[in-house]
């Protein structure tokens, strides 16, 4: 295949010339035509970055500005974008993740990923804020960016290979020196829950992402990266980064993450009730209440981190022949508790195989629990089974490729649901799987999941750090639990647009106000952070009610409503319809909706 | 009355290499009552958690009993 070299230099200048051009950005954007293979570079909507930052925010901005309503998710006009943010490839710490977006085929909604690994610093090195693939090929293909050129590559000999095999061939071919993106067979089999992997370990998870990535007939992406960012005062910015990174970074606040990275919320969240197991029926499962950091040290190789991390959070595990960084949490209770497998072993095994075959590790959990509870019940037999390990991870496998009942849970359990029965224990909003925390330990935690912008998430408003962790409201109760979200929404929602990871420890409005104004060469303000952060939860919903996303979309499984949970301390918890509706008239209120969960005019016309 | 009392999280450097003490303390004591036995004052430790008792969440002023087993953790964020 021919490849096709950007032929204009770009001369950096501010889309409107009355604009500022902020440092630290690179003030370039990748448009990459895969139908035409071509490649263009525009520059930067300042006045995008000013209202959201960068990554989370300023993608969803660029979404909202470049996308129809109402397009295929898996067509020509679902643009695959990857954007970093002002922080990235600078000296902040934790601040080398990337934001993956499309519209999404499992909700049809927007969704936005945060990957880590080395991808994220080497476009950001490569000259680029965002690279933006649009239309789709029509042979298998992989794009190699490497600075100012954009090639074209054909990829059949790659097409079929799992994901690490890609990235291994790949990796072989160029050089450790590129960063990888590339999809298993799950994405090119257009899977519903299938994922981007990104040096071979981290995953851009979902919402089908990697089955846009598939529609595009894009196996791989190649990053490699040779220029700086443009911070001023490097040396006195330097010797600042360095002190918080001491004091606020790596510190005693954030040394479990080191120690035993997101395994150590396996216990926490069993002891305080909100570990779901059985598909969602119980919590606490008393098989998992040894599981803590100390029999996860016993299979560990090593840590990892991604790039610019000061943390390591990733724990690299071996059983067997499976090598793998992880299982994080959500992984170990997805495929562990819910499927009543207490096996480390597993979850290693597991971690290994969707990640091989390119799935979101979460929603094939749960889509497996799901018809495991469906077999338990006699509706329908997929051939899983409460317990049998052999049976899930061959199940994983034939998910990917389509076969036998795989083809039937391939795009994850509303689509699986819907065909077969049991919609009141298919645990998903708007076509997401619900992530491993149970509502009915944490009440305000159904409405998060409800009210995120891309279904059921738990990096939006992580409400267990309030009612269970913290202890600092009550979890069984609805009474102003409205602030409580959207206070944790509005968080998130300014440091996902930073570009910083979750784990950075407490990173405050403050700091980030600080950190931004050190290398943007802009003054922002902590009143700025609280607006951007509710700009962002405002900008996703608004993308979502172009789509016709309303309140009757912002709801849970009856299972919630219906079902007390079994064990633990939230032992005969369930949620009341009234309690629920509640939360979200409180919700709504708070971000100045209408009482249908829609923005008024005034309030788009400020985005 | 004797109970355990173990540290989790970013606790575990409390007591200085173990990960767990044995504490005497009084009948109808609390959570709190055992931590402090410990050496442990939560209201001084920012980043202090939550209590559970036999692996069960429970509020830092409920009652233990003999031969407990109360584990303090810290906050943790994320997921």
């Amino acid at each position: 295949m021919k490849a096709k070299i950007l032929e204009e230099k770009y001369t950096a200048q501010a889309a409107d010339p009355n604009q500022t051009i902020m440092s630290a950005y690179q003030n370039r954007v990748l448009r990459i035509y895969l139908d035409k293979q071509e490649a263009v570079v525009e520059p930067l909507r300042m006045d995008f970055a000013e209202k959201y930052v960068g990554s989370k925010g300023l993608v969803i901005r660029y979404m909202y500005e470049d996308m129809k309503p109402g397009i295929d998710p898996l067509g020509p006009d679902n643009n695959l974008y990857f954007t970093t943010g002002p922080m990235s490839g600078t000296p902040i710490p934790c601040s080398g993740k990337l934001s993956v977006a499309a519209k999404s085929p499992a909700t049809g909604t927007m969704n936005d990923c945060s990957v880590g690994g080395h991808c994220g610093i080497r476009l950001k090195f490569a000259g680029y804020d965002m690279a933006v693939f649009h239309g789709q090929m029509d042979k298998p293909t992989y794009v190699v960016i490497e600075d100012d050129e954009i090639t074209f590559h054909d990829a059949s000999h790659l097409w079929g290979l799992t994901s690490h095999e890609a990235e291994r061939e790949l990796i072989k071919e160029y050089g450790t020196e590129y960063s990888c993106l590339s999809i298993g067979p799950a994405g090119e089999n257009l899977n519903y829950i299938s994922c981007i992997n990104c040096d071979y370990y981290r995953q851009a998870g979902r919402g089908g992402i990697g089955a846009v990535m598939g529609s595009k007939k894009l196996k791989a992406i190649l990053i490699k990266g040779t220029q700086g960012v443009k911070v001023p005062n490097i040396k006195e910015v330097t010797d600042r980064i360095v002190e918080i990174t001491r004091t606020v970074c790596v510190c005693e606040d954030t040394d479990y993450v080191f120690d035993e990275g997101t395994y150590a919320f396996l216990e926490a969240c069993n002891d305080g009730g909100i570990l779901p197991a059985h598909n969602f029926s119980a919590a606490t499962d008393i098989k998992w209440d040894t599981y803590n950091g100390a029999v996860m040290k016993k299979y560990r190789l090593g840590k990892r981190g991604c790039g610019s991390c000061a943390l390591g959070c990733g724990n690299f595990m071996q059983v067997g022949d499976a090598i793998v960084e992880g299982p994080e949490y959500e992984t170990t209770a997805a495929s562990g508790p819910q499927c009543d497998i207490a096996s480390i072993e597993h979850n290693v095994r597991f971690n290994m195989v969707v990640d091989d075959m390119g799935m979101d590790s979460i929603s094939t959990g749960m889509t497996i629990a799901w018809a495991m509870e469906m077999a338990e019940k006699g509706i329908h037999d997929f051939g899983v089974h409460f317990g049998n390990e052999e049976e899930m991870i061959q199940m994983v496998k034939d998910m990917a490729y389509r076969r036998g009942a795989g083809a039937e849970l391939a795009d994850g359990v509303k689509v699986a649901s819907e065909k077969w029965g049991g919609t009141d224990f298919a645990m998903h909003s708007k076509g997401l799987e619900f992530p491993q925390y149970e509502p009915r330990g944490s009440f305000a935690m159904a409405n998060s999941y409800a009210v995120s912008d891309r279904g059921a998430c738990h990096m939006r408003s992580y409400t267990p750090n309030e009612e269970v962790f913290a202890a600092s409201v009550p979890p069984y109760t609805y009474e102003d639990k409205g602030i409580v979200l959207y206070n944790l929404g509005e968080s998130n929602a300014i440091k996902f647009s930073c570009c910083l990871c979750d784990l950075f420890g407490t990173v405050d409005y403050p700091l980030m106000a600080e950190l931004l104004t050190m290398i943007t060469g802009r003054e922002w303000t902590v009143e700025e952070m609280a607006e951007v952060g509710r700009r962002v939860l405002n900008i996703g919903r608004a993308f979502n009610q172009r789509e016709g996303f309303t309140r009757e979309h912002d709801i849970v499984p009856q299972r919630m409503f219906k079902d007390k949970l079994k064990g633990g301390p939230a032992d005969g918890q369930v949620l009341t319809e009234e309690g629920f509706q509640d939360i979200l008239d409180q919700y709504y209120e708070i971000m100045g909706w209408d009482e249908n969960g829609c923005l008024p005019q005034e309030l788009l016309d400020t985005l | 009355m004797k109970v355990t009392v173990a540290l989790r999280g970013t606790l575990k450097k409390l007591f200085d290499g173990p990960l767990e003490k044995v504490v005497e303390i009084p009948e109808g004591s609390t959570c709190n009552d055992a931590l402090l036995a410990a050496g442990i004052d939560y209201k001084e430790l920012k980043n202090f958690g939550f209590v559970s008792v036999n692996n069960l969440r429970v509020m830092i002023d409920s009652e233990v009993k003999d031969g407990d087993y109360i584990k303090a953790f810290s906050r943790v964020m994320g997921g």
